[in-house]
């Protein structure tokens, strides 16, 4: 059994679906296409179960998968056209669509060249464009960025922002990758042997991050902390003038920099915290790892 | 809105139905085989047995012609036994055209990875695979029992003597043994090409499939002194098929006989076989790395 004990609702406008090698997001992804049956349970996609409306389902699903998916022998613009009338665009629309999904992705000039002819970056885009071309209501990306170069996976990830951002299309992201997530996603699935470690609302961890900040004082260090304490803020000290605080909502940096003059403690340096799904993901991965440890 | 236009909006126009979308299939399917010259210089070969063949008959009914080219003999017969021969001079040209036209129709959606997008679309696995059927015995019926048909008609067209009623069930069996044929090739050239990604090894394959189980027939008979070896020899159970569904002699040549039941049994288990093949392999897999 691949999957288990998966259960959870991702409501986000994209959700990352993060996870190590064989932790089963492929296979969830190709479960919700209905492409495995499940064994038991149930899912719905967009409100439509996955073992009775599938179809439906795929009708409204754009599917980018993986590995490498295209017919070498079509021309890119005849390949998308394809798709698109088999989601249920009429020939006409399609063949506009499929103009335009082309264009959008970036592969306007090389249209009309059969998709062998392609280089990797031009495959990774010409199976965004067939996902896009009938205008899903979900978009299904499987490691989108898979083998592109740097300026080629911020070009991905840059469409799939606009995507994202249209507010038409929801959008799936599965990855290994914790920048492709972060960088698209509002929300994070993370899957560990097949089985849920984690599921955050990465919007709110944002925000609340941006709560959550560290400096480096010289000063007075106890004063500084009492007064800062008796402003509501949850504060750490640490050798050579380091602190981590969580600010209330009510408290602005403009308010630390006040207490600082103070006391006339020097803020040296100041950040916010910024690695937060690296953070999520290494405890949601500790924290199945103390699971497993605690049966064994 | 120019099509050169690079941003993104939804589509919102009309959706076509669950029954176009199979014709999608089927003439993107069609597309894929008739564009290729091969094809239609395969297609235009197996056509020339049944142009020689109706002059062949419009020959043999009319006294003068003969008179002219000099034949005084007796003239052919046109009757169960010259229908036979027609059926085998346009069904082994259909071998040729199936060998190169099936494996055209699949391997291409199969060697890089396109199945699993066309089947993430809304259509099914028997649609995907009855779409491609559907084109491909639209070609094998052009070179099988269209023509076969049409010289049946000739035929009674003209005769001198009233002809096609006595002879109807002629016309049945080549109808029964070409669909039977076309069947068969259907599922053996699509379970190939599903299996053997490359498309000329498929068009090997294929031939193969029916000729190599010949010779472990033949073998397999001498070795164990039985006949029942045959119903391993594919060209063997169809020409016996076809000559007792249109009545004709059996062949001097061929001695043991098999029941009709047993050669449609085998057939049948063949056909299994192949629908299990594609059933196997004609599947929306992703292979699964992470």
């Amino acid at each position: 059994m691949v999957l288990e004990a998966l259960t959870g609702t991702l409501a986000g406008r994209a959700i990352g679906l993060l996870g190590p090698n064989g932790s089963g997001k492929s296979t969830l992804v190709n479960t919700l296409l209905g492409f495995h049956r499940p064994s038991r349970g149930s899912a719905r996609v967009l409100g439509l179960d996955i073992v009775g409306r599938s179809r439906e389902i795929r009708a409204a699903v754009g599917y980018m998968p993986e590995n490498d998916a295209f017919i070498g022998t079509m021309s890119g613009i005849h390949f998308v056209r394809y798709m698109a009338e088999l989601s249920g665009v009429p020939a006409g629309q399609a063949l506009e669509r499929a103009h335009e999904a082309m264009f959008f992705v970036g592969l306007g000039e090389v249209r009309y060249r059969k998709i062998s002819t392609y280089s990797l970056g031009m495959k990774q885009l010409v199976k965004l464009a067939q996902a896009l071309a009938h205008g899903p209501r979900l978009l299904i990306l499987d490691e989108p960025t898979n083998g592109l170069d740097p300026i080629a996976r911020q070009r991905m990830i840059q469409l799939v922002r606009q995507v994202r951002d249209s507010g038409e299309t929801r959008i799936l992201l599965s990855s290994h990758l914790l920048r492709d997530v972060d960088e698209t996603c509002d929300e994070v699935l993370i899957l560990k042997d097949g089985r849920i470690a984690a599921i955050r609302n990465l919007e709110e961890e944002r925000r609340a991050n941006r709560r959550f900040i560290e400096l480096e004082t010289v000063g007075a260090a106890e004063a500084f902390g009492a007064a800062i304490r008796r402003l509501g803020c949850e504060c750490a000290s640490f050798p050579a003038g380091r602190w981590k605080l969580v600010m209330p909502e009510s408290v602005g940096i403009r308010d630390l920099y006040l207490i600082a003059a103070e006391q006339s403690v020097q803020i040296r340096r100041m950040h916010y915290r910024r690695d937060s799904l690296e953070d999520i993901f290494l405890e949601a991965m500790g924290s199945r790892l103390k699971v497993q440890h605690a049966h064994n | 809105m120019p099509i050169t236009k690079r941003s993104y909006h939804a589509y919102t126009g009309t959706v076509t139905g669950t029954a176009s979308r199979f014709g999608v299939l089927m003439r993107y399917a069609f597309m894929d085989a008739s564009d290729s010259r091969i094809t239609s210089l395969i297609g235009l070969a197996c056509l020339v047995p049944s142009l020689v063949v109706m002059i062949v008959i419009y020959v043999m009914n009319n006294d003068a012609v003969r008179l002219l080219i000099g034949d005084t003999g007796s003239p052919l017969p046109i009757n169960e036994k010259f229908f036979l021969v027609v059926m085998h001079v346009q069904s082994w040209p259909a071998l040729a055209l199936t060998a190169w036209v099936g494996p055209r129709l699949i391997s291409a959606d199969m060697s890089n990875g396109g199945l699993p997008l066309l089947l993430s679309r809304p259509i099914s696995r028997v649609e995907y695979v009855l779409a491609k059927m559907v084109v491909l015995a639209g070609f094998l019926s052009v070179v099988t029992w269209v023509p076969a048909v049409l010289l049946f008609a000739f035929q009674s067209h003209v005769s001198t003597k009233p002809w096609a009623g006595s002879h109807l069930h002629i016309l049945g069996g080549m109808l029964a043994g070409s669909w039977l044929w076309i069947a068969v090739l259907c599922l053996l050239s699509l379970a190939v090409a599903s299996w053997v990604r490359w498309r000329i090894v498929a068009t090997a394959t294929v031939i193969a499939a029916v000729f190599i189980p010949s010779g472990f027939a033949g073998v397999f008979n001498l070795s164990l002194r039985t006949h029942w070896g045959w119903l391993l020899s594919l060209p063997y159970m169809m020409s016996e098929l076809w000559r007792r569904w249109l009545h004709a002699p059996p062949s001097p040549f061929m001695r043991a006989q098999l029941p009709t039941w047993s050669m449609l049994l085998a057939i049948t288990a063949l056909a299994a076989v192949m629908v299990l093949v594609l059933n196997a392999r004609i599947r929306a897999r992703e292979v699964v790395r992470g």
